[in-house]
Formats: structure tokens, C-alpha cells, sequence
């Protein structure tokens, strides 16, 4: 469970990122965070990886404040958690296989468990057959499976993605984002920060949206409204 | 951390090594010219130590007797001499043992010396003081100087008290240098391993957010920059192993003409090797490491 609580992170230029958000999402839930470019959506990412502190107020994550959190702790809060970025973030000089394996690697799993895990997360987001191709081998699409397969390689609970549809096409867009709806259905909690109207209309999740900072909507089964 | 861990180091350690071949020649060239230098004063102190030592054991001071002194003055000043500090020992000469000795020592041509026995006997009754260290000597000097019995003194302590002095001197300035040039060897290793950092930057980027903890990012580093000060302490011992070796065959030039001195007898290779190697090695991977913890700290922030 996460709960935003009071929630303020000022720039040291004096402007607001996010002024005063308050949310709770639960375990399991699938929750699209919306809004224009500059709205807050990747500061908010950015906070609940504690990559920035918040100016004021409180982040819990299965009731712990991790603003109150020690440096060495967040190497191990971070692997409750799998990332996805629009620009893939894959290493280019490692095969599909090894960029899996390489996010095991760093949390010290053996090579057994290895071995076992990778070949089936990447069955999991249909890569099976592309497992030894490089980055630069796959599309688009294909390299987006492939952090996603990364992301969830160490069995997280959260699964977030910024933007992971940005530099995709809309039909393999869709493919993503169904791949992110199975997983959720396997009880992963999945946070998806997005500008894609038609992807947010289409699926009918519960959708947070943000306007220069500010929590101006959270709703059930939303939609994606330009204006309010 | 467990053994697959280390495997992984060991192995991103090397690669960032041959990723960054330019600047990795460039750091070890500094570091071994720095070690070079390290190891050159290494062999010249230790070579100096010997030096001394073997001189400090023929250090003696000679002190000849007024003619009127008396076997209660005589003893009197000999007792005296005893208590101080930094004599190691005193021994009597008389004029006699004096005459005798140098009879022997001149041989065939002993007979010379006929006419001077007893009452002619020219030498003065004289004391010989062996000195613990060359520190003393000067000392010793200046006190024997002001006993009013004493004619004359005689020492050749200079030399030795020189190369003691010398032997410090090189010490001192040889750390000196050292210090400077390991700073150099720091800095250019630093500069190479944040350009290994920088390359990987996005790596380490994926690595944070992947939940790795900020050592197992360090580790490949700091491999990094040991390996590279290891290489540069292997070159340096090489060199300065290349440098000895000619100068102990030139050595033997100085011999044959100075052979009598028995003071510039260079250390063994032996004795030498293994010191220098060890300490270079030590000093290498220090600042190997050091270089990449300073190079590596400002980028862990994600």
C-alpha cells in the first residue's frame, strides 16, 4: 500500500512541483497518473523511488515513512519495485538474456535461479524466441518487453512506468499495455504515468490526474479528460 | 557478498580497464614513474643504512696525552671518559704499545726505528675511544677538547657522520618527492576511472534503480584502479631491478679502484627485490584505490 500524505516537493528555483498531494493506492490496484508535460507526474515517480526528497509531508509504502529512510536502506526498498522508462534504458552491449539476467545479478541470485527465472519472464512478455538478440536487433516494442521482463525479473510488488508508451506505435502500444494489465491481474500493484488519451479511455482504470502540481482528480474507472 | 559477486567485480573491473586503453597507459605510466622513483630511493637508503652501519663500527677517536701526565691523572680521565654517553668503549695506549705497533706495521723497515726506544721514545701515551653512534662524535669531541691533559685529538668521523646525515637527507627528501608524485599518480588515476564512470554512467544509472547497493557499483571501480596500480608497481619494480643490476655491474669498477674503502659495497639484487616489490605493490594499490573511491563518490548520488 502506498499513502501520500501532505506531499510537497519545491524546486530550488521556488516552484512547485507537487503542492500538497494526498493518495492512497492499494495492493493490486492499477492507477494511470495523468496530466500535461510539467504537471508532476515524473516528480512523483521520482519521490516514491527516493530519488528526491520531498520539500514537506510524509510517502508510506507498506507502512514505512521512507522519507525517514537510511541511504544503505534504499537499494533494498528499490527492489520491491520494477521500473519501465519511455527510452527502454536497456544496455546495448548485452543480449535481451543478459539484461534480465544482469537485474538478478545485481541483487546477488545464483546462477541457478538464473537461469530458471529469465527464460520464463521472457516467455511471460512473449520474447522467448528473441532472447539472444541485442537491443539494437528488436523493435521498439520488443526492447519495451525487455524492460519489462527486466522490471519484474525479481518478483517485485510495484510495478512503475513512466511514459512506456511514449515512443511506441499505437498498436504495439496496446501490446504493452496488455502485457501491464496481465501482470497486474497476477496481483502486482502497477502505476502507469502516461499521456496516451486513447490507452486511458480504453482501459477504464482508476486514473490520478495532475494540473502545474496540484491532485485535481482521482477517479474510478476514469477517463482521460484534456480540461476539467 | 558472496563468491559470484566477486566474479562479477573482477570481471567489470577488467573491462573497464581495455574499454579506456589510452587513458589506463596513461595511468599506469604515472604511477610507475612515481613507484620508479620510490623504488630508486628505496635502494639508496637501504644501500646508505648499510653504509653507515658498517662505519659506525670503525668509529673511533684518538686522543694523545700531554707528556707531564701523570698514571693518577691518567686514570682519572680514563674512568671519566667511561661514564659518558656514546662511548662504547676506552682502551690505554701507552707510548710504548704505541712505538711497538707501529714498529709492526712498518715491517722490513722496523729498524728504523732503533734509536727511539725508552727515553727517546717520541709518542705520546694515548687513549683510543670507539663511539656508539656519529651523532656522539662532535660531542665527545668538545668534551675531551677541555680536559687539560689532552695534547692533541685525532678522528676521522666526518665521512661517517656525512653519510648519516646524507642518509636522512635522502630520506626526507625522497618522501618529499614520492608524496608529489603519488599525488600526480592519484589524480591521473582518478581521471581515468571517472572516465570509465562517465561511459557507464548509464549502467550505473539502471544498476540504482535496479536496487543494486552502492558497493556492488563500487567494487568494479576500485578493482579498477588496483589492477591499474598493480601493473605500474610491477613495471616500476622492473625498472629499478634493470637500473641496480647496472649499476652492481659497474660497481665493480669502483671496486678495483677504491676496493680499500670497503664502504661502497652495494647491497645483493636479493636483498633488494623483494622490498621494493612489496612496497611498491603496497603503495600502488593504495593509491589505485584511492583514486577510484574519489572518482566514484559524486557520481553514487541517484
Amino acid at each position: 500500500m502506498i499513502v501520500f500524505q501532505n506531499v510537497s516537493k519545491m524546486y530550488v528555483n521556488g516552484v512547485y512541483a507537487l503542492y500538497n498531494v494526498n493518495f492512497e493506492i492499494e495492493n493490486g490496484e492499477f492507477v494511470f497518473i495523468v496530466g500535461a508535460s510539467g504537471a508532476g507526474k515524473t516528480t512523483l515517480i521520482k519521490l516514491l523511488l527516493k530519488e528526491i526528497e520531498p520539500t514537506s509531508g510524509s510517502i508510506f509504502v507498506d507502512g514505512v515513512d521512507i522519507t525517514a529512510m537510511k541511504r544503505r536502506e534504499i537499494p533494498y526498498y528499490r527492489r520491491k519495485m520494477g521500473v519501465v522508462f519511455q527510452d527502454f534504458r536497456l544496455l546495448p552491449d548485452k543480449t535481451a538474456y543478459e539484461n534480465v539476467a544482469f537485474a538478478m545479478e545485481i541483487v546477488g541470485a545464483s546462477g541457478r535461479e538464473i537461469r530458471r527465472q529469465v527464460p520464463a519472464v521472457l516467455g511471460l512478455v512473449g520474447l522467448g524466441s528473441k532472447a539472444h538478440d541485442y537491443p539494437h536487433q528488436l523493435s521498439g516494442g520488443e526492447q519495451q518487453r525487455v524492460a519489462l521482463a527486466r522490471a519484474l525479473v525479481n518478483n517485485p510488488s510495484l510495478l512503475i512506468a513512466d511514459e512506456p508508451t511514449g515512443n511506441l506505435d499505437p498498436v504495439t502500444s496496446m501490446d504493452i499495455m496488455r502485457i501491464i494489465s496481465m501482470i497486474n491481474k497476477r496481483g502486482t500493484t502497477v502505476m502507469v504515468a502516461t499521456h496516451a488519451k486513447n490507452i486511458v479511455n480504453a482501459m477504464r482504470k482508476r486514473v490520478i490526474q495532475f494540473n502545474k502540481g496540484i491532485l485535481v482528480r482521482d477517479q474510478r474507472e476514469g477517463g482521460y479528460f484534456d480540461e476539467l | 557478498m558472496s563468491f559470484r559477486s566477486w566474479g562479477f567485480y573482477i570481471r567489470n573491473g577488467f573491462q573497464n580497464i581495455l574499454r579506456n586503453r589510452v587513458m589506463a597507459l596513461a595511468s599506469i605510466t604515472a604511477i610507475m614513474v612515481a613507484l620508479f622513483v620510490l623504488g630508486l630511493i628505496l635502494v639508496i637508503a637501504f644501500n646508505l643504512d648499510v653504509m653507515v652501519e658498517n662505519m659506525e663500527s670503525k668509529m673511533e677517536i684518538t686522543i694523545y696525552l700531554k707528556d707531564e701526565t701523570t698514571e693518577e691523572q691518567r686514570l682519572t680521565i680514563e674512568n671519566n671518559i667511561r661514564s659518558w654517553e656514546g662511548v662504547y668503549e676506552i682502551v690505554f695506549v701507552s707510548k710504548q704499545e704505541a712505538l711497538d705497533k707501529w714498529r709492526t706495521e712498518l715491517g722490513d723497515k722496523g729498524k728504523l726505528l732503533e734509536g727511539y726506544s725508552g727515553e727517546n721514545n717520541p709518542l705520546p701515551d694515548s687513549f683510543l675511544i670507539k663511539i656508539q653512534k656519529p651523532e656522539y662524535v662532535e660531542d665527545i669531541v668538545e668534551r675531551v677538547r677541555a680536559i687539560p691533559a689532552v695534547d692533541d685529538i685525532n678522528y676521522s668521523s666526518r665521512v661517517a657522520e656525512f653519510i648519516g646525515w646524507f642518509a636522512r637527507g635522502i630520506r626526507i627528501f625522497g618522501a618529499l618527492i614520492v608524496a608529489i608524485l603519488a599525488v600526480v599518480a592519484v589524480i591521473v588515476i582518478s581521471n581515468t576511472v571517472r572516465l570509465t564512470v562517465y561511459s557507464r554512467r548509464k549502467e550505473i544509472n539502471i544498476m540504482k534503480y535496479i536496487g543494486a547497493t552502492d558497493w556492488f557499483i563500487r567494487w568494479p571501480f576500485i578493482i579498477e584502479g588496483m589492477v591499474l596500480g598493480m601493473i605500474g608497481a610491477l613495471l616500476s619494480t622492473c625498472l629499478v631491478v634493470g637500473v641496480y643490476k647496472l649499476m652492481i655491474d659497474r660497481s665493480g669498477y669502483i671496486d678495483v679502484k677504491w676496493g680499500y674503502l670497503g664502504i661502497f659495497k652495494l647491497l645483493p639484487m636479493d636483498k633488494i627485490m623483494f622490498p621494493v616489490l612489496v612496497i611498491s605493490m603496497m603503495v600502488g594499490v593504495c593509491v589505485g584505490i584511492m583514486a577510484s573511491c574519489i572518482s566514484i563518490r559524486k557520481h553514487l548520488k541517484v
